[in-house]
């Protein structure tokens, strides 16, 4: 088994009486990369600036390579990266300055040639100011600052929010060049389902501050499906199946989204709900990920009310 | 080897998972004949950085071909395409195909063919891989 | 070198502020020295051309000897100005640019990062109206050139002044790493620096303003570090 180079216990952080995140627990082990996954608001940016000592945990707590989140020495923090939320970078300096600030803190590790190369690739030059780079370069300088002291632990904010297609392209090159580097950990936040599939290994889903899944993503992927079941005359009432996210249903069809229920259940199930006609349909992750946090439809929010008589 | 990966298209997004994209285009490959005996897979991380994707997803696709019977791993020199005579297609293997077809054959039959169109395609698309599939029988035989 | 770069990086977004408080104090004395006007209503360049061959320095003893009264005063508004343009700055401004953030994940302490912020405070107090007050105050005394040396307590009143710039500091410092609403305790960071500041200019005896500088200070000191250190970001 792998060390834990991240670990999170009962991890709460309540505001005021609403609880932004309600006891995560998370062991990541060195290694892999992670995907941090929740819509908007469910606690994700909580529970990493709690993980980087930014926030005081209300109760639980976190760890970071075997030190307690809310004492990080020095010495931890140097095998750590950390790209925040928005790249936010001292706007008055220059790439040159930035680079000189940011390797002050890492003496040892600083690897130079990689910040200049990267630089170079991202077609920038070393005198631009922050305050004059566009978005998309500013996170540019912000992935190359947290790469080039070659961190045992990156953690990244949301890294390639409203980024064009190909600077998050360049941040996915950016974690794989680093994770092919033995020992070294990955953990980021995203809305992008695809830039998660493709990177990741591993995934965790928190859904308004609550831990929702924390498995492989290959796991994730087999276990989220949807099965149409087609009757003969009437659809069965009720649903016996547990792992049953979500039900519709038509006149003659009933779609099912289950969670962890193997193909021998739904084909037990429906033949005692009278019917051998089954079949899987194939989601993306994205679809996925809708059907497992979306709330449970009760009614359309689009509906079309037909006039009442 | 690095030439490899150009003809590897991975699709993020896509209803089927990467390292099944993988499995299906190196599958392909060798079926095609694009992919000879003894031809060396690139490292698992070289392709990895290549086509920007986990390296444990190339690991896992190469575990499954390995299974398969389509490539061998030796320790510490990499995965090569191994020899047809050493593959062996269990039963499992074919049931699955099997189903597969199924799905065409449904797509087919909705679409109206009747069994000699379906069968003059069949024979068309076999066609691409005859240098595969009779070099095969010649081997096997 | 890690604290070094830290108060560089402090040090150069204070340089506007601090350049503009050192230029303006330095403005203003030399206005003043330069072009004192006395009672007389003579000024330094007529005084100087008026002498008479012979005449001495010594006829216009009678000019004004507080040359420093009007940089003074100025001081006592520029001092203070700059402890709450300084404060905004180091404390306040990086709420909004959201840097905090990028700053606290250093590979040092966090009172190593507010040690800095507070190093180039003085710093940045001494280096612009701290040098320019004693210049002036070492070039009004300069032998031969007024008819009477400035008194050593023109000196330490600006100085004083200049204490009050950092009170102010730490008061702002103190509201803007309050997380209170305004109307509550928020302000209170300011209001105590001014209440202080008023209290301690009306206190005369040396003893009794020396402590209550010290106390103010230190309490002061207290409350922000304790404030920086329990902070979330």
């Amino acid at each position: 088994m792998a060390e834990i180079v991240l670990e999170t216990k009962g991890l709460t952080k309540y505001y005021g009486a609403q609880p932004a995140l309600d006891h995560l627990d998370l062991r990541i082990p060195r290694g892999c990369i992670c995907g941090f996954l929740g819509r908007n608001g469910a606690g994700k940016t909580t529970a990493i600036k709690m993980m980087l000592g930014l926030l005081e945990p209300t109760a639980g707590s976190a760890s970071l390579l075997g030190c307690d989140s809310t004492d990080l020495t020095p010495a931890i923090r140097q095998r750590i990266g950390y790209v925040t939320e928005g790249h936010r970078l001292f706007r008055w300096m220059t790439i040159a300055r930035l680079e000189k600030f940011q390797q002050a803190f890492f003496p040892e590790q600083w690897d130079e040639k990689f910040f200049a190369d990267m630089i170079e690739y991202f077609e920038l030059s070393k005198k631009q100011k922050i305050k004059h780079l566009s978005n998309g370069q500013r996170a540019q300088v912000s992935l190359a600052l947290a790469l080039a002291p070659n961190p045992e632990l990156l953690i990244m904010d949301d890294p390639t929010l409203g980024l064009d297609a190909v600077i998050r392209r360049q941040f996915l090159e950016g974690m794989i060049e680093l994770i092919t580097r033995q020992g070294r950990t990955v953990l980021f936040s995203s809305h992008i389902l695809a830039d998660v599939e493709r990177v990741a290994d591993r995934i965790v889903v928190i859904d308004k501050g609550v831990l929702r899944a924390d498995c492989s993503l290959e796991q994730f992927r087999a276990s989220v499906r949807k099965v149409v079941l087609y009757f003969d005359d009437s659809v069965p009432a009720d649903v016996e199946l547990e792992g049953l996210l979500h039900c519709r249903r038509s006149e003659r069809q009933l779609e099912l989204t289950l969670v962890g229920v193997d193909e021998a259940e739904v084909a037990a199930w429906a033949k005692r709900a009278g019917t051998e006609r089954y079949d899987f349909v194939e989601m993306n992750l994205e679809d996925q990920f809708i059907e497992f946090t979306a709330p449970p439809h009760r009614r359309r929010l689009f509906q079309w009310e037909e006039a009442r008589p | 080897m690095g030439a490899m990966a150009l003809w590897m298209q991975i699709s993020s997004g896509s209803e089927t998972p990467i390292y099944l994209q993988l499995v299906e285009q190196i599958s392909s490959a060798i079926a095609k004949g694009e992919l000879r005996t003894g031809d060396k897979l690139p490292a698992v991380r070289v392709l990895a950085a290549e086509l920007v994707i986990n390296p444990n997803t190339v690991a896992r696709a190469y575990t499954i071909l390995e299974q398969s019977g389509l490539v061998t791993t030796k320790t510490g020199s990499g995965t090569y395409v191994s020899d047809p005579k050493l593959r062996h297609a269990d039963a499992a293997e074919i049931n699955l195909l099997a189903e597969r077809m199924d799905t065409l054959i449904t797509r087919a039959v909705n679409l109206g063919l009747d069994r000699g169109a379906l069968t003059a395609l069949f024979e068309k698309r076999l066609e691409r891989f005859a240098g595969r599939l009779d070099k095969g029988k010649a081997e096997n035989g | 070198m890690r604290f070094v770069a830290l108060l560089r990086k402090e040090l150069r977004e204070s340089l506007p502020w601090l350049l503009l408080a050192g230029l303006l104090l330095l403005a203003v004395g030399t206005l003043a020295l330069r072009a004192h006007v006395p009672n007389t209503g003579v000024r330094y360049w007529q005084y100087r051309r008026g002498m008479a061959p012979g005449e001495t320095i010594d006829t216009w003893r009678l000019l004004s000897p507080a040359k420093l009264d009007l940089p003074a005063l100025w001081l006592s508004f520029i001092a203070p100005g700059l402890g709450l343009v300084l404060g905004v700055r180091h404390f306040w401004v990086p709420l909004f640019t959201r840097t905090w953030a990028f700053l606290l994940h250093r590979s040092v302490s966090r009172l190593t990062i507010l040690g800095a912020k507070l190093g180039a405070m003085v710093l940045a107090f001494v280096l612009s109206v701290g040098i320019i007050w004693t210049g002036l105050y070492w070039y009004a005394c300069r032998p031969g050139l007024f008819p009477i040396a400035e008194p050593v307590y023109v000196l330490v009143n600006g100085w004083f002044y200049i204490v009050m710039g950092m009170v102010v500091y730490l008061g702002t410092a103190l509201s803007a790493l309050s997380t209170t609403r305004w109307y509550t305790s928020r302000i209170f960071g300011l209001v105590f620096a001014l209440l202080a500041t008023l209290m301690l200019l009306s206190l005369w005896r040396p003893v009794w303003l020396l402590a209550m500088t010290a106390l103010v200070l230190a309490m002061l000191l207290a409350q922000t570090t304790s404030a920086f250190l329990s902070r979330e970001f």
